[in-house]
């Protein structure tokens, strides 16, 4: 009977290793969204700053832009490997190392959003009497939003994959997994845990689609306005809606 | 109308608030907890005697099942342990050094050859021979000055070996690494990029056994792809290690090396000496190498590798069969 087990067999799908495996699964699964989060929120807070700053001087830009673009070069392996001798074998490298990846895509996205604020919306904020702070999270940061939000899905998505190269030190998350059954050629190991993997990363894109979409309500507006200009038909409107 | 515009704004900034709060609740519950937990493991093992230990392990099978052995026994002499999976010896023998790992079970003359590089150079002399008691002295000499303490090693050996298809030894009648020699075939080796220039590889196959090299598949060695390439006859002789269970899995047989070409990779601990130098260790660690042999070894990875037990049932088996737990 155990000879005929699709673990023995070294099936690509097996119920058998989810059976025997869910805690470990369950375990690398928590850890790969706990280092996946930390990193995303992380490199947001320091993303923001760095934005700012970046608008704000124009000597600031170049040097924050060039340095954030040459740490997403370094190729992943090379970032841990030289993070270990600073940070010690803890989950600090791997977080460290994925924040400053998450970086040039943040800082990008949120100059971007920041620079396609329509003047004029900043004049009439002024012109309200708006002050530097109020005008930057009252009007400018919400008008950002749709290219802030992006960004943040591109850079949760590549970190959601990168997170696996921390496996080298152990604190991979579903990579972990995914190396252990490369190096013992188990099949249904790597399966399972690339395509939770994979899974993770659309299952983050699309709550934070969802999240964006609740933020920015206005950018739907326009539609649900359109058939109220007939309003006996509003229905019909309410249903697009 | 503006009313209702402005409390919609309100619920909006609201909601972002509430998603800033959510991610930093998140990010604060993950940093500081793992940040916590890895801090407190220092400070406990920090004091000699009773205290936790970190148990250092790579990531390929045998090592994560003497990991768990060597977990098993120094829990039973009252320690409590954890185990850290690392990739790669450079990144886990620095960490050794240093007492964020304190026990890794390694393998004399491949950790003699990385310390002696890393002392004298990627040209330096080799210290490692197939002579296990030389190069256990040699391997002493490196590790101390730098905090190391090695135990003594047991019979069990996981060292290079050579493996051919079960198709190519039968139609050549090859058992051994010097009747390969003599068959006179034209052979291409997959192995590590690095072969061309160790003793051990293809100048020692070339010089000791007369084997007719044609060239190198520089894949990862014993890797997946290297045995995969052997199976499908577009290499014909395999670099792995004696103690591979694999290798039925994919129809391929070990050639004896008769004429003592490997190194003498002889399984052993290694402990950073200041924090798990004591004879309590020693001793726990030493009943595991009184009794460990090769075959046990490939015996035990087979069990992870062809039956996929999981490596700390497959340890745990081992130490209650052989009666090495006192309690």
């Amino acid at each position: 009977m155990a000879e005929q087990s699709c673990l023995v067999s070294n099936d690509w799908i097996c119920g058998e290793y989810l059976s025997t495996r869910g805690q470990e699964l369950v375990d690398a699964t928590l850890q790969h969204i706990g280092i996946t989060l930390a990193s995303v929120a992380i490199g947001l807070l320091v993303a923001f700053p760095l934005a700012l700053l970046a608008r704000a001087r124009r000597s600031v830009r170049g040097p924050v832009l060039g340095l954030t673009t040459v740490f997403y070069a370094i190729p992943s392996l090379a970032m841990f490997s030289l993070l270990v001798p600073v940070l010690g074998l803890s989950v600090s490298v791997v977080v460290t190392g994925l924040v400053l990846y998450s970086l040039t895509i943040l800082v990008r996205n949120i100059l971007a959003g920041l620079a396609a604020v329509p003047e004029e919306a900043r004049e009439a904020a002024r012109g309200m009497g708006y002050g530097p702070v109020r005008l930057l999270f009252g009007v400018e940061l919400p008008l950002a939003l749709p290219a802030l939000m992006a960004g943040l899905r591109i850079a949760t998505v590549s970190t959601v994959s990168l997170t696996t190269i921390g496996s080298i030190i152990g604190y991979g998350g579903l990579g972990n997994l995914v190396l252990g059954g490369l190096r013992s050629y188990f099949k249904a190991e790597v399966l399972t845990a690339s395509v939770l993997c994979v899974l993770l990363a659309i299952v983050a894109d699309v709550a934070l689609l969802l999240l964006q979409r609740l933020l920015t309500p206005w950018t739907r507006t326009p539609r649900r306005r359109a058939p109220r200009v007939g309003a006996a038909q509003s229905p019909a409107g309410e249903a697009v809606a | 109308m503006s009313r209702t515009s402005r409390r919609a704004r309100t619920g909006r900034a609201l909601l972002a608030a509430g998603a800033v709060a959510a991610l930093t609740a998140g990010l604060a519950a993950c940093g500081g907890d793992s940040l916590e937990k890895s801090g407190g493991e220092g400070g406990g093992s920090a004091k000699p005697g009773q205290g936790s230990l970190v148990i250092g392990s790579a990531s390929f099978t045998e090592s994560k099942v003497l990991a768990e052995i060597y977990a098993g026994l120094l829990k039973d002499a009252g320690y409590s342990v954890s185990i850290k999976t690392v990739d790669a010896r450079e990144l886990y023998e620095p960490a050794l050094e240093k007492g964020e790992i304190d026990v890794v079970p390694e393998y004399a003359a491949t950790l003699a050859e990385f310390l002696n590089k890393k002392q004298n150079g990627k040209d330096a002399p080799p210290v490692a021979s197939a002579d296990a008691g030389a190069t256990v002295k040699a391997l002493r000499k490196l590790a101390e000055p730098r905090g190391l303490k090695v135990l003594d090693p047991g019979r069990a050996v996981d060292q290079n070996a050579f493996a051919v298809t079960k198709e190519f030894a039968e139609k050549h009648q090859l058992k051994t690494l010097s009747e390969l020699g003599k068959s006179k075939e034209r052979i291409k080796l997959a192995a590590g990029d690095e072969c061309p220039e160790r003793p051990f590889c293809q100048p020692g196959l070339e010089k000791t056994y007369g084997i007719d090299i044609t060239g190198i598949d520089p894949l990862e060695v014993g890797s997946t792809q290297a045995k995969q390439a052997v199976k499908q006859g577009k290499d014909q002789l395999l670099l792995t290690t004696t103690t591979d269970a694999t290798l039925e899995q994919f129809g391929l047989v070990l050639l004896e090396d008769d004429k003592k070409l490997q190194n003498s990779d002889n399984v052993l601990p290694v402990v950073n000496a200041k924090k798990a130098g004591s004879q309590k260790i020693t001793d726990a660690l030493a009943k595991l190498t009184r009794v460990l042999t090769t075959e046990d070894l490939t015996e035990l990875n087979k069990k992870v590798d062809a039956l996929r037990l999981k490596p700390a049932d497959v340890a745990a088996g081992y130490l209650k069969d052989k009666g090495l737990l006192t309690k």
